[in-house]
């Protein structure tokens, strides 16, 4: 059985008595089917990363575009044109 | 004229004589559309007013570009500057796309009209569009049935006459397994070869954009005006052999096609199993050489994908807390701000996927978990390697049966079983295309899938193109 709680926490969620109880069944056999991997030997195999063909690349070190502020203000009625403004974080 | 069973070619060379008018197209588009969706419901977004009014700005412009006036449709998870983008989430409601993706870009820049965006399971998770926070959206070719998924809705539009191509994103199967369901064409780039600047993420190192189209010259073209490097997706690769229609019409004799083995271990729709064995021998007749070959990681990559992709989403989707853009509701305190606003805005099958990541990824199982599948991840890309340095192309169904009922599968790991035979392919960033190969007894369509090696799309479209004509959709 899964701590589903800690979970929960950990991705910033706070599930109902009933999707938790739907949820948590469906994690379990989830899980239990993932024991099947355990049957490939993946001693010293490399994991997998980058797609073949893939070259990261860095972009020269000049200033592009930005978005533009009005357009991301439209979006949150938090923004005030230069910042975030949020619940206080610490303390009462 | 009647512009909803034309091709690409066909649209354009009316558009670009000017012998009908871009107005007319979107016009005759959007009252087609209402007539269809209130059956098909195809779509979660469209602002006929900027349709109509594109239209007009590119009836008056220079008669160029590939796509010139013809009407497209996009999957919601891809911005469009000044529409809303909602990946069909709740949380996302309301949220205004501050810039344009570069797929959707390159369409405007060769003369598409955009129509509106299409319905889809919410942020791309599911295979059937049901798991769509604003409605489900029904296949055309019998409503009773789910038109697949994740984009769905795209795959709809393109089979009803809605649009005549649209773009879709694959993460596991999005776009091939809807393209089967609903009888279209519907091709997963391999990865690199389309930007994801301006998609919203799911899995990163999975999600790929690509297109459907009701035929495979339409499909390449769509591809060559998306493909091509991208300085704003650091994954985007830069290669210049964008040119996908060129070989098409070459015959495929010679060609080497690679029968999986380890398919027949799944259990087939008898239909399927028949359309895939005729499709062999279609190929087989157009003087392609058939072998069998060998994935035998194959039966793994479910679960791996299971443990990677929802990985990957729980860091992605970790961004949705209210702040910058979305759904909002406030609490006394951030954090409680954060959990209310995830926990109303993200449905339920999202949950689980973020639940699933955040264990896999948690302290004391992300080697047990992440990294094992990971390493399987590499041994699956070593098999197809193998398998291609004796074939060209792979031959599979791109699903073991033909579109289920409505509301027939509610169980997690029963829907995740539809998409075993396209899941490898995001696994090892290949490229595959599914095609139509006739129907079952109800009158479903059935769909191959091709895959082809690493940035061998031109290929893969050609032997596509001459299978098309072969068993004729």
């Amino acid at each position: 059985m899964i701590d589903l709680k800690k979970y929960e926490k950990l991705a910033a969620l706070n599930l109902s008595k009933e999707e938790k109880e739907k949820i948590e069944k469906d994690l379990e056999e989830i899980i239990n089917y993932f024991e099947m991997l355990k049957e490939v030997n993946t001693e010293g195999v490399e994991p997998y990363v980058y797609t073949k063909g893939a070259k990261l690349f860095l972009r020269k070190d000049v200033p592009g575009k930005t978005l533009d502020k009005k357009a991301l203000e439209k979006n949150r009625k938090l923004f005030d044109g230069k910042f975030y403004k949020v619940k206080k974080i610490m303390g009462d | 004229m009647e512009i909803k069973n034309l091709s690409i070619e066909e649209i354009t060379k009316l558009t670009k004589k000017g012998e009908v008018s871009v107005k007319e197209i979107a016009k005759q588009t959007l009252e087609y559309i209402k007539e269809k969706e209130n059956t098909i419901r195809s779509f979660i977004n469209i602002d006929e007013e900027k349709v109509l009014k594109d239209a007009e700005k590119l009836d008056g412009s220079e008669k160029k570009g590939k796509l010139f006036g013809v009407p497209v449709a996009i999957k919601d998870n891809m911005n469009l500057e000044g529409t809303e983008t909602t990946a069909g989430s709740k949380i996302l409601k309301g949220y205004i796309s501050p810039y344009t993706a570069t797929a959707v870009r390159k369409l405007i820049q060769e003369g598409a009209l955009i129509i509106g965006k299409t319905n889809m399971d919410e942020f791309a998770m599911g295979s059937s569009t049901e798991n769509s926070a604003f409605f489900k959206t029904h296949n055309p070719v019998n409503p009773e049935h789910v038109p697949g998924g994740s984009s769905g809705g795209s795959a709809a539009a393109v089979r009803a006459g809605e649009v005549t191509a649209s773009l879709g994103s694959d993460t596991g199967g999005s776009i091939r397994e809807p393209a089967a369901f609903c009888g279209v064409i519907g091709m997963k780039p391999t990865y690199g070869r389309v930007s994801r600047y301006g998609l919203i993420a799911f899995a990163s190192s999975l999600d790929q954009i690509g297109p459907f189209a009701r035929n495979v010259k339409d499909a390449a073209v769509m591809l060559e005006v998306i493909a091509g490097f991208d300085p704003n997706d650091e994954t985007s690769v830069q290669r210049t052999d964008t040119d996908f229609t060129s070989l098409l019409e070459k015959e495929i004799k010679g060609k080497k096609i690679g029968l999986i083995k380890e398919v027949m271990d799944f259990d087939l729709q008898e239909e399927v199993k028949n359309s895939f064995e005729k499709t062999a021998s279609a190929l087989q007749k157009l003087g392609a050489e058939i072998t069998e070959v060998s994935i035998p990681h194959l039966k793994y990559s479910l679960p791996a994908y299971y443990i990677i992709a929802p990985s990957e989403a729980s860091a992605n989707l970790s961004r949705f807390d209210g702040v910058r853009y979305g759904l909002l509701v406030e609490d006394k305190n951030l954090r409680e701000t954060y959990e209310k606003t995830r926990t109303e805005g993200f449905g339920t099958e999202v949950k689980r996927r973020i639940l699933i990541g955040t264990f896999a990824l948690s302290a004391g199982y992300y080697d047990a978990y992440y990294l094992k599948a990971s390493r399987v991840r590499r041994l699956i890309e070593k098999d197809f390697e193998k398998a291609f340095e004796k074939v060209d192309t792979l031959l599979t169904p791109t699903t073991a049966k033909t579109a289920f009922k409505i509301g027939e599968i509610t169980n997690p790991l029963e829907m995740y079983m539809n998409d075993i035979f396209t899941i490898p392919v995001n696994l090892a960033g290949l490229p595959a295309i599914s095609v139509p190969s006739g129907t079952d007894k109800k009158g479903l369509p059935i769909g191959m899938q091709l895959i082809g090696k690493w940035f061998e799309e031109s290929e893969l479209l050609q032997i596509a193109y001459a299978m098309e004509k072969e068993i004729g959709g």
